[in-house]
């Protein structure tokens, strides 16, 4: 039954996928579905919870009643406070429990979503550039997914109690009396508008804290980006009350919005502490005899208006609790929205899964059969023929846009092309060959990139095993071990944003040094001497011809007109379009 | 802990104001709900009482139902109170623990800088402090309200009920309070830390598989890297649900603490009645009272979630307001202006090694500067060029030789002094989001119209300030909705208006065409015909509009 509840909701919402905000929801839905059954039992251990305090209540009554009335009751002072304990004990294991359940169930739901995500945009090929930045994305991942474990363990079960316990508290309360039945009831229609202004005001005054606290860190963190510039003009001082100052005018706007959402919540307040002084005031006139209405065919007893005043709260708690943990379900929903965004985003997978695996066999020979890319925008490029043997070097030429990258890449198996074939050592480049194929292959790409470990690390990517005279070698003939030397640490230095920097002139050199190194007999780079300067561009491209001197097959995506003249032969992409 | 305290006393000692209406008025609204169910349950009582007697006619109803409904709608309106004074305390507080962050921030040394722009470093630091903005709203107020209201509830009840009720009370209640939030603080510390660095881990091996993601499908390590990013979640997660069990062990015992009080009130009570000590309406004000007590501690259940990732995070940024402190600017010995007979600045024998590396990136290094010189020093990438820049300017010490600023060695100068004497355009200058104007009035306060025009004529950016609508237009944050080269002319026209005696120039014209370039590089000659320029320059147009070009050879391996 619950289960297919949770399957007509994910329908209804699926239906609803015009609008971004549907959208959003839709796919908060899917993140649940997985979870749904936890759910369930979640809401059912923590709504029996709060019903539970029904006989709690009960003792506490049927024991003061005897107090009252002098005259011994169901039972003494300590059986009563024995079983208020014991009732009591079982409510806060059955919040324990079902708190349990439904963070196993989150974090499962949660890792699951960090998963897909890692999966999906690590496949990611570099020819369709992304609309988020691998931050934005890490963040998602790291951080906002976060907000819908909120969701799951407060506000599901809140909103399952709010279905159950208010409707129980009320069929209790009309057997007694009417009148407080009446009472309750009349705060009942007013709740859902009480729900929909507070949910609104809420959410206006989460959003509105959110927004005030990341606008606070947005301007320190650009101020702690700019410290060595602000010192070196002598701000510091002036640049410390501006930001005083504009702290100051954020929390004044700030609160006054609070207020009136913090007004709205207390008109519920003062709704449900309206009710319950109405019960105990009623209770007490009815109970010395002035108000001889109400109850059904006998006057209304103390241990039932004890038992009366003790549960109208709890008509009300729970809307409290919902009230408190809206904001919850509009940060998921927010957080489902980016990752929706982020699965829209134009994009094509790598040929392959990117693992290790034995190099194809076979001569080398690279051949291109009226290849053609269509880019997201819809603009065709169609590429010449080629074929390239073993050991050959050949630039690419070409404006920018003319998609010299996009060649490489699809040589890489970085993409698949639109149309056309791509034939390498003798097979067709496909998901099936890919890996095998790149494993005779390096790659220098336009930026180069340092991952957070170190140089030595980073620079023998390409082999598992570590060869330290190779790795000297290979960093001589790229004249790139002057770098090292220069470094803190050497080869143990931490490059990267954390790190050591090293100028682009630099970088470029020791992504050469790691194609020297690695075992492969075909060199893809792209621009590998695009803002170098002339000495710089000299010595990188006298790394790359030393790769060819060693029997590999180079192709260089170049601008640079000194080192295409100095590879066997040019395939300019200009001059066929 | 002792990081807690000292964050809280921070900003106790600048918000003390605010943050005291509000934990005064969190205690009125707690008060005000005890006393409400509290009066409740003796009055249904006492009117039972009555009724069963046959005195309801005698009994004065109009007085105690006054007082409830004045209870019930007074505390509506105290928390309404309560809520503006705590959140308005909530924003001080957060605000005043970012100043005083930056302001320790600003006094590190410049080598310490840097490290602090990393983006994982923010993310942590924001993080940090995101984590202490609950310290008022959750765990100060809370705490402290919860307190002053026990200790008032007790001593009503001394007096009320019976003093056996009150030690029952402090019985039961402290030790189950002092158990759930010394378990919690104690026990959530290290998962809390673990969490933390995993995350941090998970977050920065993310980006460096998407970055690099290329590369490792390439060399076929995509499978191994994204198993490495996964076992870092993997530890986060260990740890999130360490933290989950231990928070949820803690929210059990206040639960447990609030029954058992609440159970001990009810046989208490009882038995007194019984015993004829009290009456059963007292008895049943005793109950009441006790239970609504338990109010008291729902708003510590948030903050002893929060409590091992509080300590955490207040033990880092305790750390760098800590550090900050040590380093304040020196008041050193300047002359009034510098003396024109010398150099205006001299590197003699200039050393510099990175710490650790194997060989110094400036080696021996002599140069000097007159004022009204131009000198561009070139060399390949990575010779040190920018290290001589950073010497002169003193963001970082030579390991030997001299580093003199008007005749005066450089680590005589007082920073304010030194300041405006020698302004560096680093190779990346940050901008920061306001307008036009403002950007510039950084390097000076009382900037007029006239003069920020003329600077930005200077730097050829004139034109497109006016096409982008003048000095109020405003740029996004860290200066966005600028080019890259309007961006670095920015940068310079914020550092010409300093009009040092020594200008020093990281490859000023990065970005510009030549004919730009040509014309940015007469602009800052035109503006500071009297001032001492050295640039480090990578191009031909700054070495032409050099009279002297330094060769900086890298060192020798």
């Amino acid at each position: 039954m619950v289960h297919s509840k949770c399957t007509i909701y994910m329908r209804v919402m699926s239906d609803l996928t015009e609008s971004r905000k549907a959208r959003a929801d839709a796919r908060l839905a899917t993140m649940l579905a997985l979870v749904c059954r936890q759910l369930s039992l979640v809401s059912l251990l923590s709504a029996i919870a709060s019903l539970l305090w029904i006989p709690q209540a009960g003792t506490v009554a049927v024991l003061l009643s005897a107090l009252i009335s002098g005259e011994p009751g169901l039972f003494g002072p300590w059986i009563a406070s024995g079983l208020f304990l014991a009732i009591g004990i079982l409510r806060a294991a059955l919040s324990w429990t079902a708190g349990g359940i439904a963070f196993t169930a989150s974090d499962r739901a949660i890792s699951r979503e960090r998963a897909k995500l890692l999966a999906a945009q690590s496949r990611r090929s570099p020819v369709i550039a992304g609309q988020h930045s691998s931050a934005e994305i890490a963040s998602l991942a790291a951080d906002k997914l976060d907000l819908v474990a909120a969701y799951l363990t407060r506000y599901a079960p809140a909103m399952a109690r709010t279905r159950i316990v208010p409707l129980a508290v009320l069929v209790v309360a009309f057997s007694l009396s009417w009148v407080v039945g009446i009472i309750l009831l009349a705060a009942g229609p007013l709740i859902p508008v009480f729900m929909a202004l507070v949910g609104l005001a809420a959410r206006d005054a989460s959003e509105r804290q959110m927004q005030e606290v990341g606008s606070m860190n947005a301007l320190l963190l650009e101020r702690i980006r700019a410290l060595t510039d602000l010192r070196l003009l002598d701000a510091t001082r002036r640049t410390l009350e501006d930001f005083e100052a504009a702290a100051d005018r954020l929390r004044r706007e700030t609160m006054e919005v609070l207020r009136i959402a913090f007004l709205s919540s207390a008109v519920l307040e003062f709704f449900s502490a309206i009710g319950v002084a109405l019960v105990a005031v009623y209770v007490g006139f009815a109970l010395i005899g002035e108000l001889n209405f109400g109850a059904w065919a006998t006057p209304l007893t103390v241990g039932e208006g004890i038992f009366l005043l003790l549960l109208a709260p709890d008509f009300f708690q729970p809307l409290r609790d919902l009230a408190s943990a809206w904001h919850d379900k509009a940060a998921a929903s927010a957080v489902a929205g980016e990752i929706a965004d982020l699965e829209n985003d134009p994009s094509v997978d790598i040929l392959g899964e990117g693992t290790a695996c034995p190099p194809l066999p076979g001569p080398a020979v690279i051949a291109t059969n009226a290849l053609v890319w269509v880019t997201p925008s819809g603009r065709r490029i169609e590429f010449p023929d080629m074929a390239v043997e073993p050991g050959r070097t050949l630039a690419i030429t070409g404006p920018s846009g003319s998609g010299k990258t996009t060649l490489l890449a699809l040589l890489a198996g970085l993409a698949e092309p639109s149309d056309g074939l791509i034939e390498v050592a003798g097979d067709r480049l496909d998901d099936r060959t890919a890996d095998a194929w790149r494993a005779r292959l390096t790659w220098i790409g336009q930026t180069p990139h340092f991952s957070n470990e170190s140089l030595r690390a980073n620079l023998i990517l390409s082999a598992a095993r570590r060869d330290d005279a190779r790795l000297k070698d290979a960093l001589v003939q790229a004249s790139a071990d002057g770098i090292v030397s220069a470094l803190p640490r050497g080869l143990d230095t931490r490059l990267g944003e954390t790190g050591h920097g090293v100028s682009g002139g630099e970088a470029r050199r020791l992504m050469v040094a790691r194609a020297l190194y690695s075992h492969a007999d075909i060199v893809l780079a792209d621009e590998p001497t695009a803002d170098l300067d002339p000495e710089t561009a000299q010595a990188v491209g006298e790394g790359l011809l030393a790769l060819a001197a060693r029997g590999a097959t180079l192709i260089v995506a170049t601008h640079d007109v000194d080192l295409a003249a100095r590879l066997d032969s040019v395939v300019d992409l200009g001059a066929t379009r | 802990m002792k990081a807690l305290f000292s964050i809280v006393r921070r900003i106790w000692a600048r918000e003390w104001w605010s943050l005291l209406r509000g934990t005064v008025l969190s205690a009125v609204v707690l008060i005000a709900g005890i006393a409400l169910l509290g009066l409740s349950g003796w009055f249904i009582t006492a009117a039972g009482l009555a009724g069963l007697a046959g005195l309801g006619i005698a009994f004065d109803v109009f007085r105690p139902s006054a007082g409830v409904r004045f209870l019930a709608l007074g505390r509506t309106a105290a928390r309404y109170g309560e809520r503006i004074l705590t959140h308005d305390a909530t924003l001080r507080s957060l605000a005043r623990l970012r100043v005083q962050l930056l302001d320790a921030m600003a006094h590190l040394p410049f080598s310490r800088l840097p490290a602090l722009r990393a983006s994982e470093q923010l993310n942590r630091i924001t993080r940090d402090v995101d984590a202490l903005d609950g310290i008022a709203l959750r765990l100060f107020i809370p705490v402290v309200a919860a307190l002053a209201t026990l200790a008032l509830t007790a001593a009503i009840l001394w007096f009320l009920v019976d003093p056996e009720l009150v030690i029952w009370l402090c019985a039961s209640y402290l030790p189950g309070v002092v158990l759930a939030l010394g378990l919690v603080a104690l026990r959530s510390r290290g998962p809390s830390r673990m969490g933390q660095l995993a995350l941090g881990a998970f977050r920065m091996r993310f980006v460096d598989l998407l970055r690099a993601r290329t590369d490792l499908a390439v060399f076929g390590r995509l499978g191994e890297r994204s198993d490495h990013v996964l076992a870092a979640e993997a530890r986060m997660r260990a740890a999130v649900a360490r933290n989950d069990r231990i928070e949820r062990a803690g929210g059990f015992v206040l639960s447990v603490t609030e029954t058992v009080a609440a159970a001990g009130a009810l046989v208490i009570g009882a038995l007194l009645a019984q015993a004829g000590t009290i009456d059963p309406a007292i008895a049943a004000l005793g109950f009441f009272a006790t239970l609504a007590l338990a109010e008291a501690l729902a708003p510590l259940r948030r903050g002893m979630a929060e409590i091992g990732r509080m300590i955490d995070a207040a033990r880092r940024v305790n750390r760098i307001i800590e550090s900050g402190k040590g380093h304040n600017s020196k008041e050193g010995r300047s002359p009034a202006a510098v003396d024109p007979a010398k150099p205006v600045l001299a590197l003699r024998g200039v050393s510099f090694r990175h710490e650790g590396a194997e060989t110094p990136i400036v080696d021996g290094f002599e140069l000097q500067v007159s004022a009204g010189e131009t000198i561009a020093l070139v060399g390949p990438s990575g010779g040190g060029k920018t290290t001589i820049l950073h010497l002169a300017a003193g963001l970082v010490a030579p390991q030997s030789g001299s580093v003199e600023i008007g005749g005066l060695a450089i680590a005589d100068w007082g920073e304010a002094d030194l300041r405006q004497t020698v302004t560096l355009l680093p190779q990346r200058s940050a901008l920061l989001s306001g307008s036009i104007h403002d950007a510039l009035a950084l390097a000076r306060q009382d900037l007029g119209t006239r003069e920020a025009w003329a600077v930005l004529a200077a730097v050829a950016l004139d034109k497109v300030i006016d096409e982008r609508g003048g000095l109020d237009s405003r740029l996004g944050e860290a200066g966005a909705g600028l080019s890259g080269g309007e961006s670095r002319r920015l940068a310079l026209a914020r550092a010409l208006l300093r009009r040092p005696a020594l200008l020093l120039l990281d490859e000023p014209t990065e970005g510009l065409d030549r004919a730009t370039a040509e014309k940015v590089l007469a602009g800052i000659r035109r503006y500071l015909p009297e001032a001492g320029i050295l640039l480090a320059s990578h191009r031909e147009a700054e070495r032409n509009f050099a009279e002297r070009v330094h060769i900086v050879a890298p060192v020798p391996v």
